[in-house]
């Protein structure tokens, strides 16, 4: 029996995750899934983990991706913090953009990684590999010279 | 393609005299090390050191009929390796600046690597390599005044379709073997009779005697 999730929210206090959807008749269902000892400081990847492999709920959740159900996490766990929902909506938004801006050195690890798995999405769409068609080892292009400036130049900048 | 050696210590001292140093800089996420994956492609175990912030490739190629070990040292643009820097840039023979055309900021940042860079090496070959020009073509129309500035090679890469990846790599190692080859760098100099130093200082250290600390025995006694 297979269910057709609709939407995927979160219920504060007792943390939950609350997911409406269809069964197999198409009638419209809702499914309160409580987050049993979640705190402040619970890894979110873990209890993601132990959420979707729950007996009771891996029906539910496995149409779901795994970065949707640790947003929500996510969300309950500012909530928790104090912090308001709009806050935390834009930090999660800030760190799944490129800020052309923002200065990626001073990024740890996990948020790098982040980024760096966004940037994989255009890496991997151009990607030319051995066995791909018309893939060589040597591709060399001279460009002719360039016509505009880049913008990126400050005449009143000596470096540049 | 890539001829691949293992990272041995012993071979190290061997191969010193027709080696090469070529060391990878800019900011995180330009993409350093997927060039040099690309360059050197599949099958490749490198070295790597200390989590992330250091992967050495050996390749070994000729130039001129010569034959050349190259190591690339990859370093990470994450700041709290920046104490690490020092021992990047040590006896390196040529080096990419990369930058990532799609963020401002990581071409702003590059004066900060040349600089540094400058202090140590005050005379390598430096190549600027403008990065990932796969995601917005119209970017090679466009002057980067960068590299015109610093009097370096500048080359529109992607590592991601491979446009000029190779042509980048070669022209660093050729940059890199002329330098070794004619260099009067007084750094370099130095650098050598330091590399002697060294040596003659652990066969010399084999027989020092073991004598115990003085400083420690009149703590004792007094
Ligand atoms: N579209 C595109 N993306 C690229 C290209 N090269 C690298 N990337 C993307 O940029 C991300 C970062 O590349 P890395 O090679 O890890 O960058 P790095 O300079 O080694 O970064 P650090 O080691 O952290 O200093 C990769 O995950 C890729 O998704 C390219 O040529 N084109
Ligand atoms: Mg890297």
């Amino acid at each position: 029996m297979s269910i057709m999730p609709q939407q995927c929210g979160v219920r504060f206090d007792p943390p939950a995750l609350v997911l409406t959807y269809h069964n197999h008749r198409g009638n419209l269902h809702r499914r309160t899934m409580p987050i049993r000892g979640f705190t402040k400081r619970s890894g979110i990847t873990r209890t993601a983990e132990s959420l979707v492999s729950n007996p009771r709920h891996r029906k539910y959740l496995e149409n779901i991706s795994r970065p949707q159900i640790e947003k929500l996490l996510r969300i309950i766990q500012e909530h928790m913090k104090g912090i308001s929902l709009d806050e935390t909506l834009g930090a999660i938004k800030m760190e799944n953009t490129i800020d052309p801006d923002e200065d990626l050195n001073k990024l740890d690890d996990i948020a790098l990684s982040r980024k760096k798995a966004i940037m994989d999405e255009d890496f991997e769409k151009n990607r030319k590999k051995p066995g791909d068609e018309g893939f060589e080892y040597e591709v060399e292009v001279d460009f002719l010279p360039a016509i505009e400036t880049s913008g990126w130049d400050d005449q009143s900048d000596p470096e540049f | 393609m890539a001829e691949t050696a293992p990272m041995d210590p012993e071979n190290a001292k061997i191969d010193r005299e027709n080696s090469v140093k070529i060391i990878c800089l800019g900011d995180s996420a330009v993409g350093k090390s997927k060039l040099v994956e690309r360059f050197l492609m599949d099958g490749y175990q490198p070295q790597q050191l200390s989590t992330y912030a250091l992967t050495l490739f050996r390749y070994n190629t000729t130039v001129n009929s010569k034959e050349v070990v190259v190591d690339f040292w990859d370093t990470a643009g994450q700041e709290r390796f920046s104490s690490m820097h020092p021992s990047y840039y040590h006896q390196a023979h040529c080096c990419i600046l990369v930058f990532d055309i799609t963020r401002k900021i990581t071409y702003k940042n590059l004066p900060n690597w040349f600089k540094e860079l400058r202090e140590y090496r005050p005379s390598i070959p430096c190549i600027c390599a403008a990065n990932k020009i796969d995601v917005d073509y119209n970017v090679t129309k466009k002057a980067f005044n960068f590299a015109k500035k610093h009097n370096m090679p500048f080359y529109f890469v992607s590592a991601s379709d491979g446009t000029n990846v190779v042509k980048l790599f070669r022209n660093a190692i050729k940059l890199a073997t002329e330098y070794k080859e004619n260099s009067t760098d007084f750094m370099d100099e130095v650098m050598r009779e330091l590399d002697n130093f060294d040596e003659l200082n652990l066969s010399s250290d084999s027989g020092l005697d073991t004598a115990p600390n003085s400083e420690e025995k009149d703590e004792k006694e007094a």
